[in-house]
């Protein structure tokens, strides 16, 4: 099967895996876990990482506007 | 009054009613079906009761003792001498039954399942996603259970017949049992092996005594349910057959008072708002008969509302039921009465319930019952909450005037008289208001009501509007009529974007349309072939002051869609400074000015030269007038030359609808950017002005002898097409004869297709390229077009040189008869104008089946628009509900209501369309604003060096303020529209 995430159309996705990164987005967004946007554990673009639910993945993706736009989703069944 | 505060929602939470609740609250019992006695007068304990409100003005509410207008009404209640179910629940009551066990009343799940639901139910509640789903997937969880876990009483399946009955499916023994039996112990005929089973084989086969299988295969014994399996395994065959046991309201009450609250909570029902068994109605609230007025018809006779005539049936039957159970009757019509009570209910909440005939009028109308009140779009959320039908508004037909500012709109003096403003009398003011009291309601900035400081509305009449004005007093309050210069609301529907409702100005004038100048087309899309708008007066200060900050046409000239300028000169007006400036014509003195009479410059700069003795300007020169002094900016324009404006003058180029146009002209984009607002629309009001008299000083006109090329042209175009023929002819051939090679991925008879709308396409534009070059450089048709004023170089090409191709679906034509289009051709014709080739011009005139073709494209066009509306609306729509709660938050990030991140920065860059730069190359310079700002705000160096601050430039500016005020911020041009 084709592995999405080595597309070049499809941004870095990174499991932040240090609670206290988690925390300075949350605090950055003054925002709780469960109001990020979500992600699907089984989303492909996740298969190469070991993410589970609860976590939180930080996304770079190149952007038309700014060089590079950063977001954060977290993984839901 | 004073005492009341706003206060702020913290939440909503819905749920169901206790029917004690219902009895509690209600004002008094209903038990007779008739609501007016013979005189007149509501009955008592009647549908019309007193105590249920009142509507007749005068009367006196028995239950609050309020009036009519006052007392909301109050809720009375019918006792039903059956329970029955309420059709709003009926899937919650299937998924209950499914779900809990029919003896013990406990959900069918394990005490690991339950909390497992539980679980998944805070989650999916903290993600804010739909709960529900949890709960249909704890029900078909606990439907699989054959038993109860905790009662371990055997569970049936339950069979919904819509809309209210339920079945319990259980398997019993089949009534013939014994013949079933009987039949499987012959031998079969079909099969010699077969030998039957004799009474004996079969006693020893299931263990049962020989005597027992007697009896029952006689049928006067029937087997229990483990001798049945063992018959049923011996002989192969199905002894049982689905009976359903219909399940009475009563009964699926009983059940559901038996099912704990902590099972409850596991489906995601909160047992503590609502408990199960109130879904099953024992008490019917009855509305209010504020909610439920009846109207007295111009006979006399009082007509009843539908509400109210449910009503009575229900308290008939509810009658009728009650008699029949006390007399002893059938369980038959007793049950026919409780279906016939279950219907009035059903139809009372919701008369459109599918498998159910509606409750219909005697009329046969169907009757509007309490969910039709509310559903739909004129019921009472999207009808009656969302959208209403409100005051001080106006619409009529638009027409142009091109003397108005783009900020203003001309309002007919009759919609003037009846739109009002409401004025505080002040003592500053008090001589002005008398003077619009003593003026009447008829006279024009007149009054039409006073108010006292006591809350008295008194009309002004013609008749005591004198005596009136020397009343008013300060603290009075004065709806006077609208004036120049107060601000309205005007809007085009279809509503598409922002722009399609702005704030203008009034000016009042004489005739019954509104009049808008024809650059606030573009943003409203509208023209003026009988379009009507909507006019809305404000009716309070923080309204007008929004209006007039945030709305007002000015403020609107950048589109957020495309962070271009949406306002602009258009049509004429491009045409205009095209004639003005493409090659830049000399004028004299008078000229000059009177080109430049209708804007704010009223001296001219030096002359340009000297021709004949006379001193001359250029057209370049009297444009640059408009331009802020201190403007530089370079770009490409339409007609395709650099245009070259450096410290406000244009030194080079022509200016066409790139520069000053809608839909992003250069040059109005920049000082709307550059400068403010209120320059623009300075700089947009004059460059329409401007070039209003430019058109009308050289004179523009277009006929049909516009369009039309010399003889040797057309026999060039002639020639054009037919040698496209012959090149058509010999693909046709090289296809006939199989030799054509087809194109990757087609088959052969597509890329012939191509091949010849490839040529056809070809033909055109080279009829095109040759009448392009003999229409001169001052045809009016070849001007608009270059300019980008009105029309295409194709569309000169239609009319002057070939039509071309007609296209159904993006082919040539080839539908119409077997093999052939049209009659007229041969079969399996592949030429060009078997297919729709239209090789005459429009001016040349079509022949009759190149007309047919030309119709035949055209429809699909028009059918094309049609469907795109439609569609697009509803898609529009969708949209709209499905982002309307998304809004942009102070740290960039933008959220939903819920607080749920959507983007972490507004559009990934933070930034709004509008205050970007446009063009690539082209940075907004701020820094030459903020320079240019501060050096107009002092007089002194002194001061600039004290001020360090920021300072608001005032938006709000009327149109009307007052004199000297410099309209135009940071610049000397003094505008006077």
């Amino acid at each position: 099967m084709v592995d999405v995430s080595q597309h070049n159309l499809v941004p870095e996705h990174t499991v932040l895996d240090e609670p206290e990164r988690v925390e300075e987005v949350l605090e950055e967004y003054n925002v709780e876990k469960t109001n990020l946007p979500k992600i699907k554990r089984k989303d492909p673009a996740l298969r190469d990482t070991d993410a589970e639910v609860g976590d939180v993945i930080e996304i770079v993706r190149d952007s038309r506007t700014t060089d590079q736009a950063v977001v954060y989703r977290l993984v839901v069944e | 009054m004073s005492m009341q505060t706003p206060k702020e929602i913290g939440g909503i939470q819905f749920g169901l009613m206790d029917p004690e609740t219902y009895r509690d609250m209600s004002a008094t019992k209903v038990i007779t079906a008739d609501t007016y006695d013979d005189d007149g007068y509501p009955i008592d304990m009647g549908l019309m009761d007193p105590r249920l409100g009142v509507i007749d003005p005068g009367l006196e509410c028995r239950t609050c003792g309020q009036h009519s207008g006052s007392c909301n009404g109050h809720f009375g209640h019918i006792e039903l001498a059956a329970p029955v179910i309420h059709v709003g629940f009926t899937k919650l009551i299937r998924r209950l039954l499914r779900s809990t066990c029919r003896d013990c009343g406990r959900l069918a799940l394990t005490e690991e399942e339950q909390e497992e639901y539980h679980e998944k139910l805070r989650r999916t509640k903290e993600l804010g996603e739909d709960w529900s789903d949890v709960m249909k997937a704890a029900v078909r969880q606990a439907r699989k259970a054959k038993r109860c876990p905790y009662c371990s009483s055997p569970q049936h399946d339950i069979k919904h017949e819509k809309p209210t009955t339920y079945y319990e499916v259980q398997d019993v023994l089949s009534g013939d049992y014994s013949e079933l039996i009987a039949q499987a112990m012959q031998p079969d005929p079909d099969d010699e092996d077969d030998e039957g089973m004799s009474p004996q084989a079969l006693a020893e086969k299931t263990g049962i005594d020989l005597q027992r299988i007697n009896e029952i295969m006689s049928g006067s014994f029937r087997p229990r349910k483990e001798d049945r399996k063992a018959l049923e395994k011996a002989l192969k065959i199905d002894l049982t057959e689905e009976d359903m046991n219909k399940l009475m309201p009563s009964d699926i009450r009983d059940w559901f008072e038996d099912i704990p609250d902590e099972d409850l909570s596991s489906l995601g029902i909160d047992p503590s708002r609502s408990r199960p068994e109130w879904m099953i109605l024992t008490v019917l609230p009855v509305p209010p008969v504020t909610a439920r007025p009846s109207i007295t018809l111009d006979n006399g006779q009082r007509s009843e509302d539908d509400l109210t005539h449910k009503l009575v049936d229900i308290i008939r039957i509810n009658q009728r039921f009650m008699e029949n159970r006390e007399a002893g009757a059938p369980q038959l019509i007793i049950e026919d009465l409780w279906e016939l009570l279950q219907y009035h209910v059903t139809t009372f909440i919701d008369n459109e319930i599918s498998g159910t005939p509606p409750a219909r009028h005697r009329s046969g109308r169907p009757l509007k019952t309490l969910s039709q009140r509310l559903k739909g779009k004129e019921g009472r959320f999207r009808g009656s909450l969302s959208g209403k039908r409100v005051n001080f508004s106006a619409r009529t037909v638009i027409s142009p005037d091109p003397t108005l500012s783009l900020n203003e709109v001309g309002v007919p003096e009759r919609v003037a008289r009846e739109m009002t403003q409401t004025m505080n009398v002040t003592e500053r003011n008090i001589e002005e208001a008398q003077q619009y009291v003593r003026n009447g309601p008829e006279g024009h900035p007149g009054a039409n009501y006073v108010k006292r400081p006591d809350g008295r509305r008194l009309k002004v009449t013609e008749k005591n509007c004198e005596e009136l004005a020397e009343k008013v007093e300060l603290g009075w309050e004065v709806n006077r009529h609208l004036v120049d210069g107060d601000i309205v609301i005007f809007n085009r529907q279809p509503s598409l974007h922002r722009m399609s409702i702005m704030a203008h100005e009034v000016v009042v004038m004489p005739y019954k349309t509104f009049r808008l100048n024809t650059v606030v087309c573009p943003p409203y899309n509208a023209d003026f072939d009988g379009d009507e708008m909507n006019m809305h007066a404000l009716q309070n200060e923080e309204a007008r002051a929004e209006a007039r900050v945030l709305m007002r046409v000015q403020e609107q000239i950048l589109s957020p869609r495309f962070g271009e300028n949406i306002i602009g000169a258009i049509q004429d007006h491009i045409s205009g400074t095209y004639l003005l400036t493409h090659e830049n014509p000399h004028f004299t003195e008078t000229q000059a000015l009177d080109l430049l009479r209708a804007t704010s410059v009223d001296t001219l700069p030096e002359p340009d030269g000297e021709e004949d003795g006379e001193p001359y300007w250029t057209g370049h020169s009297i444009f640059s007038e408009l331009l802020p002094d201190d403007l530089s900016l370079d770009f490409t324009s339409s007609t395709g030359d650099d245009v070259k404006i450096v410290d406000g003058q244009l030194v080079e180029g022509t200016i066409d609808e790139d520069a000053v146009g809608a839909f992003g002209g250069e040059i109005v984009d920049t000082i709307t950017k550059v400068y403010s607002e209120t320059r623009a629309r300075v700089f947009i009001n004059e460059i329409a002005s401007l070039a209003m008299r430019a058109i009308m000083h050289f004179g523009f006109s277009i006929g049909i002898d516009d369009e039309s090329i010399p003889p040797e042209a057309n026999e060039q175009v002639d020639e054009a097409i037919e040698n496209a023929y012959e090149r058509i002819q010999e693909l046709i051939s090289t296809y006939e004869a199989d030799e054509l090679e087809s194109l990757p991925g087609r088959t052969v008879d597509e890329t012939l297709e191509m091949k010849i709308m490839q040529t056809l396409g070809k033909a055109r534009d080279s009829a095109g390229e040759i009448a392009d070059d003999h229409f001169g450089d001052d045809n009016p048709a070849v001007i608009m077009a270059r300019s980008g004023a009105r029309g295409s170089m194709l569309n000169l090409t239609q009319m002057a040189g070939c039509v071309g191709q007609q296209a159904v679906r993006g082919e040539r034509i080839n539908r119409g008869y077997e093999e052939r289009t049209l009659s007229h051709y041969k079969k399996n014709d592949l030429s060009a104008e078997a297919h729709g080739f239209v090789e005459n011009s429009y001016r040349g005139g079509l022949t009759p089946r190149e007309f047919f073709f030309h119709a035949m494209g055209g429809r699909e066009g028009l059918v094309d628009t049609a469907v795109r509306t439609s569609k697009s609306g509803y898609l529009q729509r969708r949209l709209i509900n499905a982002l309307s709660e998304l809004e942009a938050q102070y740290d960039g990030s933008v959220r939903d209501t819920s607080g749920t991140i959507v983007q972490f920065e507004f559009g990934e860059d933070g930034t709004s369309p509008v205050k970007v730069s446009s063009s690539e190359d082209g940075d907004v310079d701020v820094e030459s604003i903020a320079d240019r700002i501060i050096e107009s705000e002092f007089d002194s160096e002194e001061q600039k060096e004290r001020f360090l601050g920021r300072v608001e430039p005032p938006t709000n500016l009327s149109e009307h303020a007052g004199p000297g005020l410099n309209k135009a911020i940071g610049t000397e041009v003094e505008s006077d529209d």
